[in-house]
């Protein structure tokens, strides 16, 4: 077992397996190397005597390393192997000689053992009856989801069948699912992991017809000035950070309310840290841009020939475009005569001292000087706060120093997870209920479930309850949901098929749930499914420079559990569509390349070209090992042509081939802040919520996992001495933190609240905490709130806008155990 | 006074916590205390050298001092936290030391901040870690925490006596045939 502190590792014979896979968390994606080898035979120290062809002792930075916890035991057909999971030090892509977060470097504690911390993955379908969740056959688990299907949509209709699936757990699985909710049963109830919604997370920055995956990582080290918001690059982007951005030298204008280690490090190596009071990004970026406006210091030629005037925007036919897009000269007007966006009122509203903000606007412009290569990057905390008028601001922003289409300069997301949302079909949309002033949108999906509309819901590979605004609410109303219609009682099938009728039938709510381990939405399941994840199926996806690789099989899955396309596939022909039959992952891989033609996502080519060489497009694809390609692919002469970054050719995604500004309302911005801020009189704070670099989403590995646990055994909030100081608090101590004014699915004001253990830092400015965003059994979405109907133009949740009251209830028992090391000591420092 | 191997480690047979949705982690991060260590261990260390590495006397509060062990070469930072932790030795228990290459990719680091107690930023990747809950990565990439070196104090020398954890770059501790074996000491 690993991570033992017994001071050795075994070492991979030279005889050992290996296999090319890539990370399975952040969406960098560092490529990795695998080596199986059975239990019992080992390496020696010597070059010659291990497949890594090194002595051991290693040499610093030498990538080959096998700390202890990259190190375990799975089976490999039914056969006890040890198993290293090391990051490729061969790797001149990504993650160059074999660097790695701490995520991925402890990837080999991911995999199943039975007789470890992971034992408690799901290994058989599990039907609950009396209330307790007991095995069944996969023939009968499966028949119930096809009748269950079957009946739901005959006598009731699609709309009431729904599936909350993840949105990039590889082109195999997303394509397998999305081809049988919006393909074949063709429901618009269908929504991601992430959102009440389908559809574009970045709607603003679309307008401006930018690609969101439009930067390579080589953009981030040609850059000369990187402007980074919303996200901290080395917490959780940390090979992105520590390969690309750091070492390019670039000077980093940071945008984050906490004064994390990249805010030090860029104001320790001469660049800013524009610390903005949460919810206020676009009165900031515009005000940054009326001051480049108004000193002349925009990239005139860019602007002049690359963005859209008023009659080409008016001939798009998008309307989005149509009424919200910008011509330069009413960019210009609208910015100039806006007063929050004049410098002092900007700095009043952003916190942002108003010389930070001239400097910002000189650095990315270059002021009166040279203009310098600049990339605009940004992630969640810019669009989870206020979604289309932020990522409009800061597409506009992008434009206006022509961060655009060439080495060095790029406006692009930095991703939170990977890229593997490659659907069967499109969405349809003219079935949803929901629109923006006449004109369609994908519905919210959590409002319709509240209602009572939803039947019948297929919850694949996400912790849905955590994993939504107003958790509370949400989980309350599921509960009165089941309430409806008789128990099941048998595990006989027809007598459990009938009782489950009866529910769907009585106004109730049929919850199936496809995962790996049980989490917050396990308990509300009538049927749950088992699923093979990475490492124990072939997959394949795109990170965040749009890199396409293969992720293999290297070990058992665990007991009978099943890849998710296979799950998919069966209950599709068992419901009678054609087009359920893949032999393999590959057959889906081949096939889903046809639906990539034409987007971001775009390997068509090497399909054809692995068909014209006699290969499978999975084998293709393992000959470029950890490298892969960057997608778009095209084929010229036989021969694959990669995509390294997005509007090379300065065309962008519209109608006119242009770019343009786009229009963000400010007072739509304040009325929300509004609503969603804290209330002093209640002696509320903000509850801002994101990742932290030692674990990943909800936990589902690393709760299994010793060093993340040692270091985070609960959940946290950052609060600042002096607000710590005010209520009492010293590290340690467990805060309970409420609101009474969280927005529920029907916009309902609803009490939520969570506790976590106190950890007083500065890297939180007074009136401001933080918290992990889902810590099980500390749901911090519990005060998000979850009325859609906030931003109508585009049905997203307000995430990072949180807020509560703090009540001290006593030392945790953590107070002598747990770290509570500073998490921002970034290199050179001058105090 | 001497410190035995079951005052140091390691109770991660007898500690757990209940996480979230019920699922029980074993927390080896628990230091046994002095006076209830269950006599665990996992490091090999009867075939370490025992070495002088420093004396009581001379190591101040907040002061950093580095030496090699087990081999020379193998450079490790020895501390006087100024707070009583697990493990810790000398007359106020706030004596710790571990391996200072970083168990990220093996660069040395030799910044210390004493109010945290924190080792680091590394000067390569910038992890830091807590020399006051074990060498626990603070915040950073690297994935174990740093080689706790176990020690104790005779008279006013302090002695280095095993390893626990891996040190960087080995895939065995005791396993380097080819490097040079510090001086035992007295």
């Amino acid at each position: 077992m690993a991570g033992t502190g017994s001071g050795r590792v075994p070492l991979p014979p030279t005889d050992a397996v290996v296999k090319t896979t890539v990370c399975e968390y952040c969406p960098v994606a560092c490529g990795y190397k695998v080596y199986t080898w059975p239990v019992g035979d080992e390496g020696g120290t010597s070059a010659a005597d291990n497949a890594l062809g090194v002595d051991f002792p290693t040499t610093t930075l030498s990538g080959r390393w096998i700390s202890e916890t990259m190190h375990n035991v799975v089976r490999v057909n039914g056969e006890r192997h040890n198993v290293v999971v090391l990051p490729d030090p061969d790797a001149d892509v990504v993650n160059v000689g074999g660097t790695h977060s701490v995520r991925g470097g402890e990837l080999a504690q991911k995999v199943y053992t039975p007789d470890g911390l992971t034992a408690d993955r799901l290994t058989k379908p599990l039907l609950r009856v009396n209330g307790t969740l007991v095995p069944i056959s996969w023939d009968m688990a499966t028949d119930l989801v096809a009748e269950l299907s079957t009946h739901t949509i005959a006598e009731h209709g699609e709309l009431a069948w729904g599936m909350k699936i993840y949105s990039y757990q590889y082109y195999e699985n997303v394509f397998a699912g999305s081809k049988l909710a919006l393909g074949a049963i063709e429901t618009p109830n269908y929504s991601p992991h992430h959102a009440p919604a389908e559809g574009d997370d970045v709607p603003g920055l679309s307008d401006c017809g930018i690609d969101a995956f439009s930067a390579a990582f080589a953009d981030d080290a040609a850059a000369e000035v990187l402007f980074i918001a919303g996200s901290d690059p080395y917490e959780t982007k940390t090979v992105r950070f520590t390969t690309w951005q750091q070492p390019g030298g670039a000077t980093i204008v940071y945008v984050d309310p906490r004064r994390t280690f990249t805010a030090n490090y860029a104001e320790n190596s001469g660049g800013l840290h524009l610390q903005i009071v949460p919810g206020t990004d676009t009165a900031l970026y515009m005000a940054i841009a009326r001051v480049i406006v108004e000193n002349n210091w925009w990239d005139d030629d860019f602007v002049s020939q690359h963005t859209a005037s008023r009659g080409e925007l008016d001939a798009e036919g998008k309307w989005r475009r149509v009424e919200f897009g910008r011509s330069f000269d009413q960019f210009r007007e609208w910015i100039t005569s806006t007063p929050e966006f004049a410098l002092d009122r900007a700095s009043e509203i952003t916190g942002v001292p108003a010389d930070k903000i001239t400097r910002a606007a000189e650095l990315i412009s270059g002021g009166s000087g040279a203009q310098p290569k600049t990339t605009v990057l940004f992630e969640k905390g810019v669009y989870w706060s206020h979604n289309y008028e932020n990522t409009a601001a800061i597409g506009n922003l992008g434009l206006l120093v022509g961060a655009s289409g060439r080495e060095g300069r790029a406006t692009s997301r930095m991703g939170g997870h990977q890229r593997g949302g490659q659907k069967a079909a499109g969405y349809p949309i003219d079935k949803s209920p929901d629109e923006y002033d006449g004109h369609k949108l994908e519905m919210d999906t959590e409002r319709w479930l509240v209602q009572g509309n939803t039947r019948f819901r297929w919850v694949v590979g996400t912790n849905w309850l955590g994993a939504m605004g107003a958790t509370d609410a949400l989980r309350k109303a599921v509960v009165e949901l089941k309430a409806k219609g008789p128990e099941v009682t048998s595990t006989r099938y027809e007598t459990a098929l009938e009782q489950l009728k009866a529910q769907i039938d009585a106004g109730g709510l049929v919850i199936v749930h496809q995962e790996i381990y049980e989490n917050d939405s396990t308990p509300y399941a009538d049927i749950v499914l088992p699923a093979a994840t990475w490492g124990e199926e072939d997959f394949a996806r795109n990170n965040a420079e749009r890199r396409l690789r293969i992720y293999e099989k290297f070990m058992d899955p665990p007991g009978e559990a099943r890849p998710d396309w296979q799950i998919f596939a069966e209950v599709g022909r068992k419901m009678g569509f054609d087009g359920f039959d893949w032999p393999d992952t590959n057959a889906i891989f081949e096939e889903a390349s046809e639906k990539s033609s034409g987007g971001r996502r775009d390997y068509a080519a090497l399909v054809e070209k692995a068909k014209a060489d006699g290969m499978r497009g999975h084998d293709l694809l393992r000959t470029f090992g950890t490298t892969g390609l960057q997608t778009p692919l095209s084929l010229e002469g036989g021969e694959l042509v990669e995509t390294v970054r997005r509007h090379a050719d300065l065309q962008f995604n519209s109608d006119s081939g242009k770019a343009n500004f786009v229009f963000a309302d400010w007072d739509a911005v304040a009325t929300r802040n509004e609503i969603l801020g804290p209330d002093p009189s209640k002696d509320e704070v903000w509850v801002l919520n994101g990742r932290v670099n030692a674990v990943w989403n909800n936990m589902f590995d690393f709760v299994r996992r010793q060093n993340s646990v040692e270091r985070w055994p609960s959940n946290f909030l950052e609060i600042n001495p002096a607000d710590a100081d005010a209520r009492g608090i010293v590290n340690g101590d467990l805060l309970s933190i409420e609101s009474d004014g969280v927005l529920d699915q029907l916009g309902r004001a609803h009490k939520g609240g969570f506790t976590a253990v106190a950890y007083v830092s500065d890297i939180v400015p007074p009136g401001v905490t933080f918290t992990y965003f889902m810590y099980p059994g500390s749901p911090a979405n519990n005060i998000t709130s979850a009325d859609s109907s906030l931003q109508p133009l585009n049905l997203r949740y307000n995430f990072k806008l949180g807020k509560g009251s703090i009540t001290n209830l006593g030392p945790s028992g953590l107070a002598e155990s747990m770290s509570f090391a500073p998490r921002n000591l970034a290199p050179g420092a001058s105090s | 006074m001497p410190l035995s191997r079951r005052d140091f480690l390691l109770a991660g047979t007898a500690a757990g916590a209940t996480i979230g949705v019920g699922v029980l982690v074993p927390l080896g991060f628990v230091l046994a205390d002095d006076d209830d260590a269950n006599g665990a261990t996992g490091a090999s260390l009867a075939t370490f050298p025992r070495a002088r590495v420093g004396s009581v006397s001379s190591l101040g509060v907040g002061d950093a001092q580095f030496f090699d062990y087990p081999y020379e070469g193998t450079p490790n930072v020895l501390v006087k936290l100024g707070e009583r932790v697990p493990g810790g030795v000398g007359p106020d228990n706030d004596i710790v030391a571990y391996s200072n290459l970083c168990t990220h990719m093996g660069c040395p680091i030799t910044t210390y901040e004493a109010d945290s107690h924190t080792l680091g930023p590394c000067p390569c990747h910038f992890s830091s870690f807590d020399l006051s809950r074990d060498g626990i990565v603070g915040f950073g990439q690297a994935t174990q925490n740093l080689a706790r070196i176990l020690l104790e104090v005779d008279g006013d020398g302090i002695y280095a006596l095993g390893v626990y954890r891996l040190i960087y770059g080995h895939a065995d501790n005791l396993a380097g045939e080819d490097l040079v074996v510090v001086s035992e000491g007295v």
